[in-house]
């Protein structure tokens, strides 16, 4: 219906509320000693290439030990309690997707 | 937001990305509160919270996106039914809205309301021209889109879409069948009308002309699945009334369709490897396991609908692990079910 002034109001479709900022983990300044976690989400290859990202950073660092975590497929969340337990076994976490 | 003229409206909705690409009727507050009252709703009423991106769909902005889709208010009770069916863990709403592989939402609606409502459930029901169907699929999508930020291209990463992204949403045929209607089928009490939610595929139609015994079409729609397996999580099969006909005439019941179809569209594992429809099997694998192209019969959700001329039937595949959910439509004025 037009205002008075032969204008219209409309409602914003969008969701106008107040989103959560994530906030990005420290980063260490070097991954020597540290602790190299590898998160799977279970894709085809997706192991064998962070595999391979992983000796690359062994190149490049002396890795203190390498966690392996498989979420068990891409279409779901990984589990929390399995997301926790990595978070404090490992000092960084690589995540892939791949096909 | 206010604006000169309904052009200029236009003209905003379009640059800020929030239309389909069609354009939109503006969502002015006498429209969208007329939608809002014909369900008894406040503005600030939750109609689903989805878990992932913790998004609650609130009933103004569903009602805003309903009348850009062009949805009058009695079109609503479905709207609000489909969002809170897909707001479900195990329809899985945030995965199938950002896969490659171009998922649309299906509102399949069951039940007395479709006729209420002046829903197609006859000729073209899955293509243009009924003002419902088309306008309450474009309301859950463009939901979709606007509110809950899957837009194509970014959030929504599909590689070939499909037309039923625009919209996607029909009737069962009541007429044409002599099985209790699928919103009882799913457990919901006679008389009872429901909408059921597919993360959905294009539908994928063929023809069985000049084939009367069930067995027959029937076999040639396993054959058809098998092009889609295995391990579907769920179909729909659509079944037309010519079809439904010799159905009926052979005295078959849906869950005898049901388990027909699972039957007839199961292979070896080894079968699956060398069509390449499954990861390659190692040599150690048990490559006689039959694998069923969908998980189970109760996965096949049978529906009778369509025109009456013309022996089709369509499948619809259901993505990823994704479930479909089904809900009771709150019709105002009928006790709830």
């Amino acid at each position: 219906m037009p205002d008075s002034t032969g204008g219209i109001y409309t409602i914003d479709p969008r969701d106008e509320s107040e989103s959560t900022r994530a906030v990005l983990a420290t980063r260490p300044t070097s991954l020597d000693g540290k602790v190299l976690g590898l998160l799977s989400n279970n894709k085809p290859h997706s192991e064998e290439l962070l595999r391979m990202v992983a000796g690359l950073v062994g190149q490049r660092y002396a890795i203190k030990e390498v966690v392996e975590y498989n979420k068990g497929g891409h279409q779901w969340p990984a589990d929390r309690a399995a997301l926790e337990d990595l978070a404090r076994r490992c000092d960084v976490i690589i995540h892939a997707t791949a096909e | 937001m206010h604006f000169t003229d309904w052009a200029e409206a236009q003209d905003y909705y379009f640059d800020e990305g929030l239309t389909d690409g069609l354009p939109i009727i503006p969502p002015t507050p006498e429209r969208v509160e007329a939608m809002l009252d014909y369900c008894g709703l406040a503005a600030g009423d939750v109609l689903g919270a989805e878990g992932i991106r913790h998004k609650s769909f609130l009933a103004e902005k569903v009602a805003a996106n309903a009348v850009m889709a062009g949805c009058l208010p009695e079109y609503f009770p479905a709207v609000v039914a489909a969002i809170s069916a897909i707001c479900e863990r195990t329809y899985n709403f945030h995965a199938s809205s950002t896969s490659t592989n171009g998922i649309t939402n299906l509102a399949l609606v069951s039940g007395p309301y479709s006729a209420q409502i002046g829903m197609n459930d006859g000729v073209n029901l899955m293509g243009n021209g009924n003002r419902a169907n088309a306008t309450i699929g474009r309301a859950i999508n463009l939901v979709k889109s606007n509110y809950y930020g899957s837009v194509a291209g970014d959030m929504d990463k599909s590689t070939l879409g499909h037309s039923g992204k625009f919209s996607f949403c029909f009737a069962e045929n009541l007429r044409i069948s002599p099985w209790v209607p699928l919103a009882e089928h799913k457990g919901f009490q006679r008389g009872s009308s429901t909408v059921t939610m597919i993360a959905a595929n294009a539908p994928l139609q063929f023809e069985c002309h000049g084939d009367r015994e069930p067995e027959g079409f029937l076999t040639a729609a396993a054959h058809v699945l098998m092009g889609l397996g295995p391990s579907l999580s769920e179909i729909v099969l659509v079944i037309s009334a010519e079809l439904m006909a010799h159905i009926v005439a052979a005295g078959w019941s849906r869950e005898q369709v049901q388990a027909f179809v699972h039957e007839n569209s199961q292979l070896t594992a080894g079968d699956w490897d060398r069509w390449r429809r499954m990861d390659k099997l190692p040599p150690n694998a048990d490559f006689d396991r039959v694998i069923g192209s969908v998980a189970s019969p109760d996965r096949i959700t049978v529906v009778p609908a369509g025109g009456d001329a013309g022996e089709f039937m369509a499948i619809i595949s259901a993505w990823g692990s994704s479930r479909s959910v089904t809900k009771e439509i709150a019709v105002p004025g009928l006790a709830s079910g």
